[in-house]
């Protein structure tokens, strides 16, 4: 059983962004969930992750009930995310930002040998690894997000939810996202996508789940999606 | 090897400083300037354990004060109504606030940025009220008078306890600095960053900031306890004072939080400077003033504390030094020449 939610609801006031939504994402696959602005993407993966507590409904992972689980909690049964809005450790180097992510603690070095090799191989599979000793803030918006996903990465998540990562990235790195999701799903990682860009989307899911207002209205392979009328209804207002 | 030169270079400043506080008291001219010695190194500790809590995690508490004057009443009392050993008080009012503050930071902590400096600043005042109301048990605004440990000539008192407050500050740094290099110490100042993304990444970010809030907690009240032995009289208005957490923070931005010692830098140049106000222009508030001017300039101009500052100083020189424009052109020169031959 992968990641599944069931009849989740949250209302922010009057206004409700989340509408009793059933999904169940595949596991081991590249998963992308796509909707128009204000579909409630981003409040789903923010509820899954247990940044915010929905007010009802189910999260369940691997078979276990996560829903309003403190974030760290569910980060710890194997849920990594990123941001929308890339977040890094803005004073600390982009070696320290992979590092903070040991999913152990303790009073033991936090540079050891081991630790800093892992850390360096992600950076440097990521292509940032000349920028090891940079702070983040000093980074390019890019690096920043290679730096983020770098420091998810570390934290051994099974499966990944990425929060837009083609979102101000430029056409080139775009290919390089793309190939590097393909590659870390083919080493057995289960991504879970919300992405604008529907050229990356159709070009790297196995499977996609269209959200309007708060609730799944579609989904099944890129093939299926792209005729789909309720989806050309929902993105043109038709 | 930048690293090693680093590491001579900090081993070197760490040993003068050591020499500098050891050396102080056969220097002092008179009790008064050791007295005002060990002020200054109470200061330091408590600038230090203040740093456990806003050097890594970020949180800028007021309320510091307060826990150094439950560690100074909680000593005193054990002492006074209990019949304990002074140092078996001490120890025991260290554990007892640490104790404490386990509730205190349950609630505290629980808010972010401004709310979590007001909340601190509640707990100053609450206990400032408390103390004084309460004159049955803590004597209120008369004082509370605590035996001293020692029989010992004045200056031989200050001289005795300036070494205790040296050893307390050499067990806070070297205890700040063991979490510091620690993956614990990595993923609290995560916490410092951004706190959501540090949960994000599986770091238990309340349990974090407790743990770290009972240790500064700790440290705080040995230090509180310590002074009120020194010192021997205590009263709520100035043990539970909302100046004490204000000198804390101005102490450690002023040599930077992120330093294993600018608090300590901090303490020695505000600590210096508050008593030289107060010799100067005694009972009139202008000490006050000098305060906040201090904090301002510090805030405007070095954010990041007196320390990195003269860091980034040296790290300028050291560039122009090492790879000046003229070097690159003339090398360019060599390359241009070669090419054309």
């Amino acid at each position: 059983m992968s990641l599944a939610t069931h009849e989740l609801r949250k209302a922010f006031g009057g206004v409700t962004a989340l509408d009793g939504a059933t999904v169940e994402f595949h596991e081991g696959k590249v998963n992308a969930l796509i909707g128009p602005n204000g579909s409630g993407k981003t409040t789903y993966f923010n509820c899954v992750t247990g940044m915010i507590k929905p007010d009802s409904g189910r999260v369940t992972y691997q078979g276990r009930d996560l829903t309003g689980k403190a974030p760290h909690r569910i980060a710890r049964a194997g849920l990594g995310r990123t941001f929308q809005l890339c977040r890094t450790f803005p004073r600390m180097t982009a070696l320290e930002n992979v590092l903070a992510a040991v999913p152990r603690g303790g009073l033991r070095s936090a540079g050891s040998r081991a630790d800093i090799e892992k850390a360096m191989s992600w950076l440097t599979r990521l292509g940032i690894e000349h920028l090891a000793g940079s702070e983040a803030r000093d980074m390019s918006w890019g690096q920043q997000k290679l730096l983020e996903l770098a420091g998810v990465l570390m934290a051994e998540p099974e499966t990944v939810l990425l929060d837009e990562p083609a979102g101000g990235v430029n056409p080139a790195l775009l290919d390089r996202i793309g190939t590097l999701i393909r590659q870390l799903n083919a080493e057995g990682r289960t991504f879970v996508i919300v992405e604008h860009n529907m050229d990356l989307v159709m070009s790297i899911s196995d499977h996609i789940v269209v959200f309007d207002r708060g609730r799944p209205i579609a989904e099944g392979p890129p093939s299926v999606i792209r005729s789909d009328e309720r989806v050309l209804g929902a993105y043109l207002g038709v | 090897m930048p690293n090693a030169s680093k590491k001579i270079a900090m081993g070197t400043a760490i040993a003068l400083l050591a020499a500098a506080i050891l050396v102080f008291p056969s220097v002092a001219p008179n009790p008064y300037i050791l007295s005002s010695g060990v002020l200054v190194l109470n200061y330091a500790v408590l600038a230090t354990s203040w740093n456990f809590v806003g050097g890594f995690t970020g949180y800028i508490s007021l309320g510091h004060g307060a826990l150094a004057g439950l560690g100074g009443y909680a000593t005193a009392l054990l002492v006074v109504k209990a019949g304990l050993p002074s140092f078996a008080a001490l120890a025991a009012a260290a554990l007892l606030v640490a104790a404490l503050a386990v509730p205190l930071g349950m609630a505290a902590l629980r808010v972010r940025g401004a709310s979590f400096v007001i909340v601190s600043i509640a707990l100053v005042l609450i206990l400032l009220l408390v103390f004084q109301s309460w004159a049955s048990f803590t004597g209120g605004s008369r004082g509370l008078v605590v035996p001293r440990p020692f029989d010992l000539s004045r200056p031989e008192h200050h001289r005795v306890f300036y070494y205790l407050f040296a050893g307390l500050l050499a067990i806070a740094v070297l205890a700040w600095w063991l979490i510091d290099r620690s993956r614990f110490g990595l993923r609290l100042k995560s916490i410092r960053e951004d706190e959501d993304k540090a949960e994000a990444l599986g770091t238990p970010t309340f349990a974090y900031k407790l743990i770290v809030f009972v240790v500064s907690a700790g440290f705080t009240a040995l230090a509180g306890g310590l002074y009120a032995l020194w010192f021997g009289d205590l009263d709520p208005v100035f043990q539970f004072s909302i100046l004490t957490g204000s000198y804390l923070v101005l102490m450690a931005l002023l040599g930077g939080v992120r330093n294993l010692f600018g608090p300590v830098a901090g303490a020695i140049l505000v600590g210096t400077a508050l008593e030289y106000f107060k010799v100067e222009y005694g009972d009139t508030p202008l000490h006050l003033v000098a305060t906040g001017v201090l904090l301002g300039l510090v805030v405007l101009f070095m954010p990041d504390g007196v320390l990195p500052a003269i860091g980034d100083l040296f790290k300028r020189f050291g560039r122009t030094r090492s790879s000046s424009i003229r070097e690159v052109t003339a090398a360019e020169l060599a390359e241009q020449r070669k090419a054309a031959v």
